[in-house]
């Protein structure tokens, strides 16, 4: 029988996340951008001069960032230490250029286009084979989430990623 | 004989609004008759409509005229087609349509510029200028209210790190503004008066080398006119009639203040106290309740919530942003507020494809997905007032924020 904990998940466990974020003073980024490795949290610091924690699930691990605004950012790490998905929620809209890094064009290009089919105000709603993203709320209340279909380990719900 | 009509008096109207229920009127549960104030002195006609934009229709758009004013003096410009929103706090409107000069911030000798983000992506960018506003009957002096330019020095690359357009001109606005009238006073509020370093983006300092994030005081924030009104500051009444299907405009009344004047009562109008984080309230749906993830938007344009896999109402094949059911469906849900107040909701949601290919613009039955959410547009308030109490200021319904409908 394969052990996922020993041949795949060389993550740290929740208490050496602690130690890490008070080694960088609470000053981790949340730029662990989607579809990137797990590694640039670190690599990645400062932007969001956010606090971190980190609790493990079945089949993922999440990095949850608060920055000083109270804004908070989830970040969904596979096995393979790949962030499959991002959710935000807080007074702000978090900077989704560095969130979603290389999948910010495809968002940015998808939502313009639906923006111009008709004039009006309403949540985001982006559904590509290769990426969801969906945003919404109101000035002050802000929620949102974005995931890759294809990064998602078996059996993970869209409904889990919030 | 007699006690057969002393029963028919004390009992008509009862079977009066029994039956306006029956017919459609906005019932919810023990509400008496909607009733749309027309005149006074704090009541502004408001008019859902195709907008102002030639061309184009804006779809559960409600809009108004607002009347800007050097501080001070009586150099006024009334600018129509300034879309209501009480999902956001302040008054935009783009530079271009300005016609007299008001004085813009500055601070440490530098332009003050704000970058707004919408939660649909889109964002606004210009400076912050004062004006004393008029609406209605209302006056409020020396509000800090936002300009909209996209020339107004070069773009923070955080400001469109929203990802949608940039609508700084009426044209991609849909508007000739946006009018915020929600629960909050500044737009931004402590987050960006003081801290370790200024939130980015939202208010900058520029100048000749560019635009750097500043921390703004909430007093010099872009905030609620309404809030600065001297008298009926406490908080908003959206007055819009039922509308039984699509149709081309709806007309209706904004009330400023509550209980402040005979015609502003809260009257049989439940209250509904917010999440103090989020300013959201609970909707139970199906026996599942999504906790502080439900709020009421006239800017939002129709009734967003859950998904198609929740709802088994399937999306348009060709725009997900909108539910598209093969035949009208007839749901119901309950709003529950922080304090515990209940009322159920009945709300129908139409094929989006089918309404939108029509030259209306008032649409009861649009409706879109919001995975976990409910966001209650604008056809929510079709035939119920409904009132938002604002922040920290006292009414006979408690202290505000809260919704009341």
């Amino acid at each position: 029988m394969r052990s996922f904990h020993h041949e795949h998940w060389r993550f740290p466990n929740p208490t050496m996340w602690l130690a890490v974020a008070l080694v960088f003073s609470f000053s981790l980024s949340a730029a662990a951008e989607l579809g990137g490795d797990v590694s640039s949290v670190l690599t990645d610091q400062a932007r969001m001069k956010a606090t971190v924690k980190s609790t493990e699930s079945r089949s993922y691990t999440v990095q949850e960032l608060k920055d000083p605004s109270g804004t908070v950012v989830r970040e969904y790490v596979s096995p393979e230490e790949k962030v499959f998905a991002v959710a935000w929620q807080g007074p702000f809209l978090p900077n989704l250029r560095d969130l979603l890094g290389q999948y910010f064009t495809a968002y940015s290009q998808a939502l313009q286009a639906a923006k111009a089919r008709h004039p009006g105000r309403g949540p985001v709603n982006i559904q590509q084979p290769g990426l969801v993203v969906q945003s919404g709320g109101h000035a002050r209340a802000f929620t949102g989430r974005a995931y890759l279909p294809s990064l998602m380990p078996q059996g993970v719900q869209a409904e889990e990623i919030r | 004989m007699i006690e057969r009509r002393v029963w028919q008096r004390s009992y008509l109207p009862f079977l009066i609004a029994l039956l306006s229920c029956v017919t459609g009127a906005g019932c919810g549960g023990s509400s008496s008759p909607q009733k749309i104030v027309t005149s006074g002195q704090n009541v502004q006609p408001i008019s859902v409509n195709a907008g102002p934009i030639s061309g184009q229709i804006y779809p559960n758009g409600v809009f108004t005229s607002v009347t800007i004013c050097v501080p001070g003096t009586s150099t006024c410009q009334t600018i129509s087609g300034v879309l209501v929103d009480t999902g956001s706090f302040g008054l935009r409107i783009p530079s271009s349509l300005i016609t007299i000069s008001l004085p813009e911030q500055s601070a440490n000798n530098n332009a003050v510029g704000e970058c707004y983000q919408f939660a649909d992506g889109s964002y606004l960018w210009g400076s912050v200028a004062t004006a004393d506003i008029k609406i209605s009957g209302e006056q409020a002096s020396s509000v800090p209210v936002h300009l909209l330019n996209s020339n107004f020095f070069t773009l923070p690359t955080d400001c469109s790190s929203s990802g949608g357009p940039e609508e700084n001109d009426p044209t991609s606005l849909g508007a000739n503004g946006i009018l915020g009238v929600g629960y909050l006073g500044a737009d931004c509020g402590p987050a960006c008066a003081s801290g370790s370093t200024p939130l980015s983006p939202f208010y900058y300092e520029c100048s000749n080398s560019g635009c750097s994030p500043a921390f703004v005081a909430e007093a010099n924030q872009v905030t609620n006119p309404v809030t600065l009104f001297a008298t009926d500051n406490n908080g908003v009444i959206i007055e819009l009639p039922s509308v039984s299907g699509e149709t081309a405009s709806v007309s209706g009344s904004m009330v400023f203040g509550i209980g402040t004047q005979s015609n502003n009562a809260l009257g049989s109008a439940t209250v509904f106290t917010v999440d103090p984080n989020t300013g959201n309230i609970s909707t139970n749906f199906n026996g599942v309740t999504y906790t502080n993830a439900a709020f009421l938007d006239t800017g939002s344009n129709g009734l967003y919530f859950l998904d198609g896999a929740i709802t088994g109402i399937p999306v348009c094949s060709d725009d997900p942003d909108f539910y598209c059911p093969g035949s009208t469906q007839n749901l119901s849900a309950t709003n529950q507020g922080a304090n515990g107040n209940s009322k159920s909701v009945n709300f129908s949601v139409g094929n989006a494809d089918e309404l939108l290919s029509t030259n209306n613009a008032a649409f009861p039955t649009l409706a879109g997905p919001n995975p976990g959410n409910f966001d209650w547009g604008l056809p929510f308030f079709y035939g119920r007032n409904v009132f938002t109490a604002i922040d920290g200021k006292s009414t006979p319904g408690g202290a505000g924020p809260y919704w009341a409908f």
